[in-house]
This record gives structure tokens, C-alpha cells and sequence, in this order.
């Protein structure tokens, strides 16, 4: 009875200490790492960017549901005749939370900041050929480039376009990474390095100016405390234990929460990562068309996405991932290569690679048809992904041999031509990611000039009229299909549970949570 | 002893440039660094070429090897151990009071370690061939045999999960230290406690004891006053390794119980190629360890009078 009695007011101890942890004013959420600043000059990680521009900072610009850009600290816009002069008006009465006012200065500063060569900012390549940013006046300013730039409203919406509070800048010097200062609806508070990240709610805040919010307001809660949880097992246990409000789920565990009572999941189903395969198309025989289709018909994209991603990714068929603003399913359908492994094994065979020995594998002119795929190490899908197509190029006589390595070691060996076949996966908002990868030469220098794509690529991030661009992105991945340029696989899907008390949880476009609308129901 | 104290510490000078050399050697065959790092993801890296170009020669990783090693060198003889590549931020800063955190945790799992491993392994040794020698046996065994992140994940599911006692996430407080600390500890105790009980067990079958027994002096007087001082000397030497395998081990308890330790910080800045902070970390890991040695050393002096090394 006594060891009993002992053991009860442990728990009540333990369960006490527990529950101060948590509290309905308080949202907690994990991320993966330390960020390693919280100035968007400074970095461009995924963690630092999640931080600053869900809470911190706001942008002159947002996504709305149909991925066009809405004025949220900018008013409005003007974009001249030849397209290289963008003017926008900003909103007055907004102040950052040190009490300075946010105007023309401060996007300047901001600007000037990243193309500054002092600071070497890893964002200075997103402001594509800008060459002047100017204030007109106290709430007017204009950004001058050298060339129409499209894609330039999708860095104003993401990492690089949050506007940071000149003084506090220069007051912080090279500390002001751990003490940003912006206009959004949370006030940096506290950073523990390693442990969490601390933000309070900004209650002077001048309300969401941007349509999608729920909330207008000031935020629900009164605090946000971000844990750095590098084991995304940790961080689930931690959310099972009701130490969080929320988490990002790993596709192996997404069942355990979906259906559950004491939880609510959010899936992200237009994600803008896109996995798919493509080719060393400097050498034979990947210089031909009709081989990389033969590649694209063999492969089971659904048995990919089940195998690596427990189901929860789409399909890929176009080689935009479906988040991002262009994206048209029907071309995929098209012009792409759904699964189809007789048409496959037809198409090699038309090609002269057949299995003349019974050996199981196909033979060309002496040659094997056993080729190298590399891909990146230290991430499950990847692997499975590799393993699944592995066992489909089996199905149609192409014996592949696998080799991963870290992304330091693996991505700048693709210089090299030691190589057949690459796993690849890349994340991003605006459809200039097809030229970054695409036009001639290549991110990794291996496509050969193609003035189909390359032109229609130059035309698509010059062209700054959404319903054009939209038009001349959906033929560039015509275009890119016809050449089957790339093998294009899936998009998985971005997903996250919070306790099921949580209720607003919003992610937008461009996959930024809305903070101020979350609220915890009592 | 003083002599030998003062020999043992320049000892320490060759050891750790052995390793720091090592260190750099390694590096040297890594094709990436901490810029790559910084870049990485990223399809803009061609035309950031300029801005890693700076970075890298801000931080003198444009130099061949053995030149960033001569310079490393120089400036940690002048105590300056350079700043991470990755946060701008001094070393010293980044690892100060992770440090602690780590020696905190070590302290807490040896003490753990120390206070089941002794007091089984003595229990087993008296109780020689009983159910209770098989039972903390057999737990030992399991505590060998189980890796630390499984142990930890364990304890994680029982007292954070399902009883919620404990919390998950490491804010570095007492509720924070019990789990990592009794995972690390529990699986050390299991050592321990077999080598307690095979050295007590040779110590209780020498003539001296018989001879306690037979004046007629209690069991326990002879247990602690006789046996266990006897048997302390292979015990400590374990200890001492065990400090070793502490410092090492914490590094993966500290990731699964987000303890913010040197650990979890070299995890991070292998990841991130980060190698001023490997470098430190490496340093003052390698320097505790061999303090920690010298100390085992000097106690074996007091645990047993007759060893001397002068």
C-alpha cells in the first residue's frame, strides 16, 4: 500500500510537471534543426525560412489558392511596357515590431543587402537580372532589371522576399541572425541554440492583410515555441505524448495518426517536390529520345509511391510537380509515359536492344544493357524509389546497377560521365525551376542544345502576364515530354497531424502556415 | 606523483596534435566542406560560384590541408578556436555549455551506472549460483546486448508515451536528464556489474576472508571493509573506460532525447560539414578523455596504497 501510495504521487508529480508543458495559449512545433541564422540574407535553409516567414517576416507579395501573386504588404503594382520596370506601392501605417516604420527604405535595404558582395548571401542568384531597386517615395518602390524576369514574383512570395527591419539590422551586426526583427504576427523572444526557439505574439500587429486569412486579427495564441527535434520519431512521440501541437509525419508512420481520434491530420497534396529520373544524354544511348521512353513506360510510379511513401504522393506524369502555379495534369496524360512495360519492352526492341543470349538481360551491338543509376544517400524513399525501379527495368532486360552517396559527393559527380541514370528529387515554387534544370546545358551540363525547349524556357521567365506564362509553361512540358528530357516519377505529399483540439491549422500555396488563424479549442 | 602528474599532462600535447592531424587528414579526403553545405539543394550553385568563393576564403578552406592545419594549430595555441562556418558564431559559444550538458549527463549515467552495477554484482557475487545471481545476470546480459537507441526509444515509449511521466522533448532541466541518463547508465551498469561480481567472487575465495569469517566478524563487515576494497581496483579500471564509452555513447542518446550535448551538436556538424565545430569537439573530447585517464590513474594510488609511480 505504501510503495502504492509512493507510486502514485510520482505520477501525480511527473503528470503535474507534464502538463505544465503544454498549455492552450502555447503552440508548440518541432523542426528538424538548428537553424543556423534567422536572417534570410544569411541562409537559405528550409528550417530558417519556415521560421521567418511563418511568423517573423511578411513579403510584398503572397500565392493565393490558384498560385497567382496577391498584394499583402505591397498594395498594388504596375509592370511597364517592356516588362523590366516593376513599381509597387506599399501599404502605409505598418510598423515592424521595434517600432520603426516598414516603407521603400526598408525593401531597398533589403535588396541591397542580398546583392551586397560583403555578405555573400546565398540568395543573391534568386534575384535573377536585377539591376537597380529604387524608392520613388516614402511608400513607393521600383525594381529595374536588365531583362524581363518572371519568376522574380515568387522569390518577393518566399524565402528571400521577407523584409527585415533596417535598424535592427545594423543595430544586430553579425548577431542579428539570432534576434530578427520583421512586421509578422509573432516577436522573436527567446533562442535557446539546439533547443528551441521562442515567439511571442506581436500585439501590436496591424492585422493579416492578406485575403486567404481566416483570422484578420491579432494571432489566437499567445506564444509559439519551436523545439529542435532532429529524430522525426522523437518529434511524433513528442506529439503522441501531447507534448506538441503539431508535426510533420514520415510517410512510414502517417497511419498511425490518420483515422485517429486524438488527432488531426493536414495533407498537402500539391506539393511542389518533383522525384524523377534523368539521363547522362551526353553519351549513348541515352542521346536518343526514344530510349529515355522506353525508360519512362517501364517504370511503376504507383509501386513507387506505395513502396516509398506508404501512398501518400501523386503519380508524376508532367515534369512540373503539381504545386507549382503551371502545372497542367492533361499534358502529362498526353504526352507522357504511364506504365506500360510491353510498350516498353517494344520500343527497346525497335531500338535493336534485345536478349539474344537467353541471358535474361538485352545485348546492342556486344554492348549489355546494364547501366548505373546514382542517386543521393541517407533518405528511405530515395531508396526505395531506387529499388523499385531497379526491379522494373528488370522486368523489361535492363539489369541496373545502384549506387548512392552523400548529396556533397553524389550531386557534383554528375559532372563526371561515369554515369547512366540519376534519381533526382528538387523542391521549388515557380516553374523557372524547368530552366534552372532544363535549358541547354543543364544544371549538370549534360543536355545537348534544343531550341524547342531552350527558346520556349527563355520565353516562360520572360514573359511576366500570368495567363501567358501559364501558356508557354504548359508547352515548355509538352516540349520537355517530346524529348522526354526527364523521366518524371512522383510528388510526395506533405503531411501533418496536430492534437485534434487544434482546429485552423491552414497551409497556403506555397506551403506557409498560417500562425494567426491556428487557436486550440478548451 | 607530482613528477608523474607533470608527465602525464605534456603526454597530452603529442596525443592530441596526433589527433588533430588525423582529423585534418580525413577532412582532406572529404570532397565537400561546410560552403558546399551551405549551398547544397540548391540549383543556383553554379552561379553562386562568387559567394562561395568568399566563404571559402574567409575561412581558409580555399588553402591545401596542411596550411589550415598550421594555421588551426597557431590559433588554438592562442586559445582561439575559430567560429563555425555554419552560424558565424565563436566555437567557444556554440560549444560552452553544451559541454556542461554532456558532463552533466556522463556524470548522472556513471552515477546510475555505478550505484546498479556495483550493488548487483556484489548481490550476485554473495549470492553465488541463487535466483537472484541468475536474475541480475540475465538482466545484465539484456543490457549488453540491447544498442542504446533501442533502449532509449523504449523508455521513451513507456514513461512518455503511454504513462507520461517524463517528457519527450530535452529542455535541459532534472525531468530531461532521468531517461537519457538511466539508458546510458543502465546499459554500463550491465558491465559493471559482471566485473564486480567476477572480482568479488575471487576476492571472497582468498585466504584472508576465510580468516575474517573465522575471528567471527560480521558478513558485512567483510563485505565492505574486507572484499570490496580489495576488489575496487579492477573494478575502477573499468570505471575509467566506462567514462570513455559515457562521452561516446551520450553522442547518439543525446540526438534521440534532444539533449543538448557536444554529442548531438558533432552529429549536426558532421552533417553539416561544419568541421571548426568537429574540430573542437574532437579536441575537447580527446582532452577529457585523457584528464579523465590521469585521474583514474592518481585514484588507484588511493584505492590501493601499494601501487606508486615514482
Amino acid at each position: 500500500m505504501d510503495k502504492y501510495k509512493r507510486l502514485t504521487l510520482a505520477s501525480c508529480v511527473f503528470a503535474c510537471l507534464s502538463a505544465s508543458i503544454t498549455n492552450a495559449e502555447t503552440l508548440r512545433f518541432s523542426i528538424g534543426e538548428d537553424p543556423e541564422s534567422l536572417y534570410n540574407v544569411a541562409t537559405n535553409s528550409l528550417t530558417a525560412n519556415s521560421v521567418i516567414n511563418t511568423y517573423l517576416l511578411e513579403r510584398l507579395v503572397y500565392f493565393d489558392a490558384e498560385g497567382q501573386a496577391q498584394p499583402w504588404l505591397a498594395e498594388s503594382w504596375e509592370v511597364s511596357a517592356d516588362q523590366k520596370t516593376l513599381t509597387f506601392q506599399l501599404r502605409e501605417g505598418i510598423t515592424f515590431h521595434d517600432g520603426t516604420p516598414f516603407n521603400a527604405a526598408a525593401v531597398v535595404y533589403h535588396f541591397d543587402a542580398i546583392r551586397d558582395p560583403n555578405n555573400a548571401s546565398p540568395q543573391a542568384a534568386k534575384l535573377g537580372p536585377l539591376d537597380t531597386v529604387e524608392a520613388l517615395s516614402e511608400n513607393s518602390v521600383q525594381f529595374t532589371f536588365s531583362d524581363p524576369y518572371a519568376p522574380f514574383f515568387n522569390m518577393l512570395a518566399g524565402e528571400a522576399g521577407g523584409i527585415n527591419s533596417p535598424s535592427a539590422v545594423q543595430a544586430g551586426g553579425a548577431g542579428y541572425g539570432r534576434s530578427p526583427v520583421g512586421t509578422g504576427p509573432f516577436k522573436f523572444e527567446s533562442w535557446l541554440p539546439g533547443s528551441e526557439i521562442s515567439l511571442v505574439r506581436n500585439d501590436d500587429y496591424h492585422g493579416q492583410v492578406r485575403a486567404d486569412a481566416m483570422n484578420q486579427g491579432a494571432p489566437h495564441a499567445e506564444r509559439v515555441v519551436l523545439s529542435v527535434i532532429s529524430e522525426a520519431g522523437v518529434a511524433q512521440a513528442a506529439l503522441e505524448a501531447g507534448e506538441l501541437t503539431g508535426a510533420g509525419l514520415q510517410a512510414d508512420t502517417i497511419g498511425q495518426f490518420v483515422d485517429h481520434p486524438d488527432f488531426t491530420t493536414v495533407i498537402d497534396e500539391t506539393a511542389t517536390n518533383l522525384v524523377f529520373l534523368e539521363f547522362n544524354s551526353a553519351k549513348a544511348p541515352w542521346d536518343n529520345p526514344e530510349m529515355r521512353r522506353a525508360i519512362g513506360y517501364a517504370i511503376d510510379r504507383k509501386a513507387a509511391a506505395a513502396a516509398a511513401w506508404s501512398g501518400y504522393a501523386s503519380v508524376a506524369l508532367s515534369p512540373l510537380a503539381v504545386g507549382i502555379p503551371g502545372h497542367d495534369a492533361e499534358i502529362g496524360v498526353s504526352y507522357g509515359t504511364p506504365y506500360d512495360p510491353g510498350k516498353a519492352a517494344a520500343l527497346l526492341d525497335e531500338l535493336g536492344w534485345v536478349d539474344s543470349n537467353g541471358d535474361g538481360i538485352r545485348e546492342k551491338d556486344g554492348q549489355a544493357a546494364e547501366f548505373l543509376i546514382k542517386s543521393y544517400a541517407g533518405f528511405t524513399h530515395i531508396t526505395r524509389t531506387l529499388q523499385v525501379i531497379q526491379a522494373n527495368l528488370d522486368d523489361i532486360g535492363i539489369k541496373a546497377e545502384l549506387e548512392t552517396a552523400d548529396w556533397g559527393a553524389f550531386y557534383p559527380s554528375l559532372l563526371e560521365d561515369d554515369w547512366d541514370m540519376d534519381l533526382m528529387r528538387w523542391t521549388s515554387n515557380d516553374a523557372g525551376i524547368l530552366t534552372e534544370l532544363f535549358k541547354s546545358p543543364g544544371h549538370r551540363n549534360k543536355l545537348a542544345p534544343n531550341p524547342a525547349i531552350d527558346d520556349l524556357l527563355t520565353k516562360c521567365d520572360t514573359t511576366l502576364d500570368p495567363v501567358i506564362r501559364f501558356e508557354c509553361v504548359a508547352n515548355a512540358q509538352k516540349a520537355l515530354l517530346k524529348d522526354m528530357t526527364i523521366v518524371p516519377i512522383l510528388t510526395s505529399w506533405d503531411v501533418f497531424a496536430t492534437q485534434a483540439n487544434v482546429k485552423d491549422y491552414t497551409i497556403d500555396y506555397l506551403g506557409y502556415l498560417l500562425p494567426g488563424d491556428v487557436r486550440i479549442e478548451e | 606523483m607530482g613528477s608523474y602528474i607533470i608527465r602525464r599532462l605534456l603526454m597530452m600535447i603529442p596525443i592530441i596534435f596526433g589527433i588533430l592531424l588525423i582529423t585534418f587528414l580525413i577532412k582532406a579526403l572529404i570532397p565537400t566542406d561546410a560552403v558546399t553545405a551551405l549551398f547544397s539543394g540548391t540549383v543556383t550553385e553554379d552561379k553562386a560560384a562568387e559567394a562561395i568563393a568568399q566563404i571559402r576564403a574567409k575561412y581558409d578552406l580555399d588553402k591545401p590541408w596542411y596550411q589550415q592545419f598550421v594555421i588551426y594549430v597557431g590559433n588554438v595555441l592562442q586559445g582561439d578556436l575559430g567560429e563555425s562556418i555554419r552560424t558565424r558564431q565563436p566555437v567557444m559559444d556554440e560549444i560552452g555549455y553544451r559541454y556542461v550538458n554532456t558532463l552533466i549527463l556522463t556524470a548522472a549515467a556513471l552515477f546510475i551506472a555505478i550505484l546498479v552495477g556495483l550493488v548487483t554484482g556484489i548481490i550476485s557475487a554473495y549470492y553465488k549460483d541463487t535466483w537472484l545471481d541468475v536474475t541480475s545476470m540475465s538482466v545484465g546480459m539484456m543490457g549488453i546486448s540491447m544498442p542504446a537507441f533501442f533502449f532509449g526509444f523504449v523508455l521513451i515509449f513507456i514513461f512518455s508515451v503511454q504513462l507520461r511521466w517524463l517528457p519527450v522533448i530535452g529542455r535541459g532541466n532534472f525531468e530531461s536528464l532521468i531517461l537519457p541518463a538511466v539508458t546510458l547508465g543502465f546499459i554500463e551498469a550491465a558491465a559493471l556489474s559482471r566485473i564486480t561480481r567476477s572480482s568479488m567472487l575471487d576476492v571472497l575465495s582468498r585466504e584472508y576472508i576465510r580468516a575474517a569469517r573465522a575471528k567471527g566478524l560480521s558478513e558485512t563487515f567483510i563485505l565492505f571493509k574486507h572484499a570490496l576494497p580489495n576488489a575496487l581496483l579492477s573494478i575502477l579500471t573499468i570505471i575509467g573506460l566506462q567514462i570513455g564509452n559515457l562521452l561516446g555513447g551520450a553522442f547518439i542518446i543525446e540526438v534521440i532525447f534532444g539533449w543538448h550535448g557536444i554529442g548531438e551538436l558533432a552529429v549536426k556538424a558532421i552533417q553539416w560539414r561544419d568541421f571548426t565545430i568537429t574540430q573542437a569537439v574532437i579536441l575537447i573530447s580527446a582532452g577529457t578523455y585523457v584528464l579523465i585517464n590521469l585521474v583514474v590513474d592518481v585514484l588507484y594510488t588511493w584505492v590501493d596504497p601499494r601501487v606508486r609511480y615514482d
